[in-house]
């Protein structure tokens, strides 16, 4: 349940693309909490024909919370090979802080 | 000496901000009940209009009536005057007759012989009947036409003589009815000379009295009534066109002098004068008006009706609102009641240095959060501190924290090094079935040793401070728990110097939207470079420097400090 009166004013896009056992995500804007769920129940069919890989395409996607990195790390268990591409410095930073760059598949 | 750090954010005090948002959510409940009846203002506007329109009806109806009445009067005037002018076409051929008499010593045949053409039965000639008389005797000289009806009336004739013999004018009888239709008779007497001879003429009146005007006269828009003598007399009445008398409603009279008498002349309209939209202005103006003022009044209404329903929904939003702020206010009072009973209830007293920790809920704290600090005794002279944190919010992120806590307690207790306490935690928690990630900081302080070892599960470094300045403890950052089960992770050690203090905390202090995390650390390290304060000081000036904007997570704070 996200939490009331939430701050996420902005609100994410998203956007899944499945062809030769690749997902591709696109995620716009802002992901925390109150729309994490949204993006989890969007990939997650894709997620079921057992992609080999999954990339997620973070070129627009702003800001991301914990939440938000959760359900990627969640992805990087069920898909054998996957990577944040495009990733902001700011984000990169933050999965670096939290030891996540391996499992996350951020490319330098 | 030890201390033990107070724990902030006292938990539940009982909100009367709850009582309040009650109190508010009733107020207005009461607006709806004293209602007076709310369209009298409707009523009102349509009284005004109805005044207004019999004002303008009243106006336009007493304007038209004065119009009327001004012009019938310049009417009967006209048809005075002309009427006036046919006086001329009685008198004279009898003045000239009585004239002629006395100028010929009563020549009958000079008599006959002028006044004949004017001598005629009704319709053709201007009398029916004339004749010549000598004053005083019984019996006409000479008679002209139809024998006059005056002969049978001595005492009618000798008066009417009498009368005409005294004045230089035409004299009338009144109504000879013997005869019918009646006739009128006129006797003139020369004034001046010998004065003997009296000239008479009698003409009929139209049978039935009854005459109209011709359509294509001047007046062919009045109906009229004359009569003989300056009353409305019906016994008097000469001719009219009207079948009923005498002439009710809107008329205008006028006295003609004739001769010795005179004639009353009686007109009405028979529409109109000034046309009919004149008459029907009054009527117009009372419909539009009436219109006008029911549609004003069903406008009022309605608005009226339409401000009501906003009045009434503004009222019910408004209780909900308060609704929502008292469960609002419920909400955030058990969750800072659950949080607090899930965070150390008092840090423990080790020799040698003193701790304090905080915890601050974000400022949508109505949901418990993920957060947490710790401290625990390992022996006489060493401490473990703990931050850490739990993505996501709710029960199930506090459920997460309460167990990996008490774990952490569990594999403290049996001397497990912090990064075996690490590797066993990431066994309790699989983001695959809980969508949860916890980063977690272990640090082992050996307060006698001024040594701190440092194991990181993806968590921010500590910031360790001494002489003004504050360093963070970059050790090996292994991946957070609940990524994979049998993770494994490093520490590094530190040698501490004196009288340093040690600063763990969550993300929610550094951490800002559309910044980077690296701002948010020199931040924080240049908001505690100033550390010559009470340590209970110092973390309260850090999260009221740090987290006065954009401080909208969770925040835990412990912090430890050497007291040598």
């Amino acid at each position: 349940m996200a939490g009331l009166g939430s701050n996420s004013t902005t609100g994410a896009t998203f956007d899944v693309v499945e062809g030769d056992g690749t997902v591709t995500v696109t995620v716009c804007g802002e992901l925390d909490i109150t729309n994490v769920e949204a993006l989890g129940s969007a990939v997650a069919p894709a997620i079921e024909h057992e992609p080999s890989r999954l990339v997620l395409n973070a070129r627009e996607l702003r800001f991301a919370d914990s939440s938000a990195i959760a359900l990627w790390v969640q992805w990087a268990t069920e898909v054998p090979e996957i990577e944040l591409r495009d990733a902001s410095p700011l984000l990169r930073r933050v999965v670096e802080t939290m030891g996540l760059t391996e499992t996350l598949g951020v490319k330098p | 000496m030890t201390e033990t750090g107070p724990v902030s954010g006292a938990a539940a005090e009982p909100s009367d901000d709850a009582e309040g948002d009650q109190r508010r959510a009733r107020a207005p409940g009461g607006a709806g009940s004293h209602r007076a009846w709310p369209y009298w203002v409707a009523a009102v506007v349509l009284v005004v209009g109805l005044v207004v329109t019999g004002v303008f009806v009243w106006i336009s109806a007493a304007s038209y009536t004065n119009n009327e009445n001004r012009l019938l009067k310049l009417r009967v005037k006209d048809a005075g005057a002309l009427f006036a002018g046919v006086l001329p076409n009685v008198q004279t051929p009898l003045a000239s007759a009585a004239a002629l008499a006395d100028a010929t010593d009563g020549a009958v045949n000079k008599f006959k012989a002028f006044i004949g053409p004017s001598v005629g039965p009704r319709g053709r000639g201007q009398f029916v009947s004339v004749s010549l008389w000598r004053l005083g005797q019984a019996q006409p000289l000479a008679v002209v036409g139809l024998p006059p009806l005056l002969a049978s009336s001595p005492s009618g004739r000798a008066g009417l003589f009498a009368r005409a013999a005294r004045r230089s004018q035409l004299s009338l009888t009144g109504l000879l009815k013997a005869s019918s239709p009646p006739r009128l008779g006129y006797a003139f007497t020369s004034p001046g000379l010998t004065g003997h001879y009296v000239a008479y003429a009698e003409s009929q009146l139209s049978p039935n009295r009854r005459s109209r005007f011709q359509s294509n006269s001047a007046f062919a828009d009045l109906d009229y009534a004359l009569y003989l003598g300056r009353t409305q007399s019906a016994p008097n009445l000469l001719v009219t066109d009207l079948k009923t008398l005498p002439i009710s409603g809107r008329h205008e009279s006028i006295s003609i002098p004739f001769g010795d008498s005179a004639f009353t002349f009686v007109v009405t309209p028979r529409r109109p004068l000034a046309g009919t939209f004149a008459q029907r202005l009054p009527w117009i103006i009372a419909i539009v008006g009436l219109l006008l003022s029911l549609g004003a009044a069903a406008l009022t209404a309605r608005l009226i009706a339409r401000r009501n329903q906003a009045q009434e929904l503004a009222v019910s939003l408004e209780q909900i609102a308060g609704e929502n702020r008292r469960l609002y206010a419920q909400q955030r009072t058990i969750a800072r009641t659950l949080q607090h009973a899930l965070l150390p209830e008092a840090l423990p007293k080790v020799h040698g240095v003193e701790t304090s920790a905080r915890y601050e809920a974000g400022v949508e704290g109505v949901e418990i959060g993920g957060d947490w600090y710790d401290l625990i005794a390992l022996d006489d002279h060493r401490l473990l501190l703990v931050v850490g944190d739990v993505s996501g919010r709710g029960l199930r992120a506090a459920a997460t924290m309460a167990s990996l806590r008490f774990a952490i307690h569990a594999y403290a207790a049996q001397d497990d090094p912090p990064e075996a306490i690490l590797a066993k935690l990431s066994n309790l928690v699989n983001v695959n079935t809980s969508g949860q990630l916890a980063t977690v900081l272990c640090a082992v302080v050996d307060v006698d040793a001024h040594r701190l070892t440092v194991t990181s599960a993806g968590h921010l470094p500590p910031l360790l401070l001494s002489n003004g300045s504050g360093t963070f403890v970059r050790s090996e950052v292994g991946v957070p728990i609940g990524v994979r089960a049998g993770a494994s992770y490093t520490s590094t050690s530190v040698q501490t110097p004196k009288a340093a203090t040690l600063l763990a905390f969550t993300d929610g202090l550094v951490e800002r939207r559309g910044e980077s995390i690296d701002t948010g650390l020199a931040r924080l390290q240049q908001a505690a470079s100033n550390n010559h304060v009470a340590l209970d000081d110092l973390l309260s000036h850090l999260i009221d420097d740090l987290r006065q904007d954009g401080g909208d997570d969770d925040t835990a704070i412990a912090a430890l400090r050497w007291l040598d």
